[in-house]
């Protein structure tokens, strides 16, 4: 039943050009850096792996802001429309509505990881990196949206309200990105080195710089950023399954 | 005058000892030697390998061995951080035995343009003074990645190509309805 949630989703977001007009934006934003990255003269200078590592941030960057927005409001608009009386009234579970949804969000992580390809592919010509890159942002893309997806859907089952869903989210995204983006010399510190560690945010670009500028490109040599990301994604989906206990506990209508 | 020659054999006695304890105790014991050339020249992002190897010239083995990079920029005339620059900053060896020579290799990735020295530092456990290799000049040409003949098409292409797509199928669910 979850592919009917999933389908009912992906035919509201196509149904007008509007709806998907931030995917033109954002190829825009891959086009103008790729663009500037590749011809002004200053940036050209940076080193070819570099330039893919900023590339690379850039896709994943904009692919966990669009998804923190999306997951945000695509279980609470339900709640906000009055739609989901209706549809839990249908022979519908909320684990075929969380997986409806959550297949919703990641069909659009899997719609901008399509539209960077021919990005990818142009910014690392001739540095025999391109899979490697492409298979990164892949995993790494996907590791870090399933997780914040889960962690956003916790909380809107919680919440119900579209408006403190996207503020608490676009916080928690704000501050796992906030410290990622420092330089490693402000992380020498053991409270800086221990939430570094943790964040979702940071092992995802330290293990770009891992494959990109160090050129460990294995699996195994990216341990130390993957598992955290597991972690994180594990973590998370025990916070929604608790969070869907609480909504089954208090039902559809709330009575606080 | 008599006492002369005894005093000078005394002198010469106490300079002998002194120079016999400099060369005890100053001596090089450990002996590095730069195989690879002594300029090597690359544009940003190549990487070369720094070939060396390190003798052991006494004739008691040496414990904890170190050996780790040092690189300057020569026009900054400031250290370089080698996070890029190299996978492995520091080599521990541990021992080597008595007249041992062991292979040293460092892979180096040029990551800016620029002239840069290099060197090679050895320490050994109780060694007052570490040994240092020659020095390595890098010459790194900078790496224009100026590719508008590629980017171009794919920074236009597709966006276009999105919209156009976008349009269709907004079309046929309309049509389709």
């Amino acid at each position: 039943m979850f592919t009917h949630i999933w389908k009912k989703e992906i035919r509201g977001a196509l149904y007008t050009w509007k709806s998907m007009l931030w995917l033109v934006i954002s190829s825009l934003l891959f086009s103008f850096t790729s663009y500037l990255l590749l011809t002004n003269k200053e940036l050209s200078l940076l080193d070819q792996t570099e330039l893919l590592w900023l590339l690379g941030k850039i896709i994943i960057g904009v692919a966990l802001l669009i998804i923190t927005i999306d997951a945000s409001s695509v279980i609470t608009t339900e709640f906000e429309k009055e739609t989901a009386e209706s549809l839990f009234l249908s022979p519908i579970s909320l684990k075929d509505f969380i997986i409806g949804k959550l297949l919703a969000s990641l069909t659009l992580w899997a719609a901008i990881f399509v539209v960077s390809i021919p990005y990818i592919l142009v910014t690392s010509a001739g540095s025999h990196l391109a899979l490697a890159f492409l298979e990164y942002v892949a995993l790494l893309g996907t590791l870090g949206v399933v997780g914040l997806i889960f962690l956003i859907f916790g909380i809107s089952l919680l919440y119900r309200s579209s408006k403190n869903t996207i503020t608490t989210a676009l916080i928690i995204l704000l501050a796992f990105a906030t410290p990622a983006l420092f330089a490693s010399n402000l992380k020498n510190d053991i409270v800086s080195q221990a939430f570094s560690r943790a964040n979702p945010i940071d092992n995802i670009f330290s293990s770009l710089d891992n494959v990109l500028v160090d050129y460990k490109i294995s699996l195994l040599e990216n341990w130390q950023f993957l598992l955290p990301l597991v972690i994180f994604c594990l973590i998370t989906f025990t916070f929604l399954f608790w969070s869907a206990k609480q909504f089954e506990k208090k039902g559809i209508i709330k009575n606080d | 005058m008599k006492k002369l020659p005894i005093i000078y054999f005394f002198a010469m006695a106490i300079l002998a000892g002194f120079a016999i304890h400099v060369q005890a105790s100053g001596a090089p014991t450990l002996s590095m030697q730069i195989l690879s050339s002594k300029t090597l020249s690359g544009t940003a992002g190549d990487f070369v390998t720094v070939e060396g190897t390190i003798t052991n010239s006494s004739s008691q083995p040496l414990n904890t061995i170190t050996t780790y990079l040092s690189m300057a920029d020569n026009e900054t005339k400031l250290p370089v951080d080698l996070e890029d620059w190299s996978a492995e900053k520091g080599l521990y060896i541990g021992t080597i035995d008595a007249g041992q020579t062991l292979p040293l290799n460092w892979k180096i990735h040029f990551v800016k343009a620029g002239t840069y020295s290099l060197i090679i530092i050895a320490e050994a456990a109780g060694n007052e003074l570490p040994q240092v290799s020659s020095i390595t000049q890098f010459n790194v040409s900078p790496k224009q990645n100026l590719n508008p003949g590629q980017v171009l098409p794919v920074a236009l292409g597709t966006p276009i190509i999105l919209i156009f797509i976008l349009f269709m199928l907004s079309y046929k669910r309309r049509v389709g309805e």
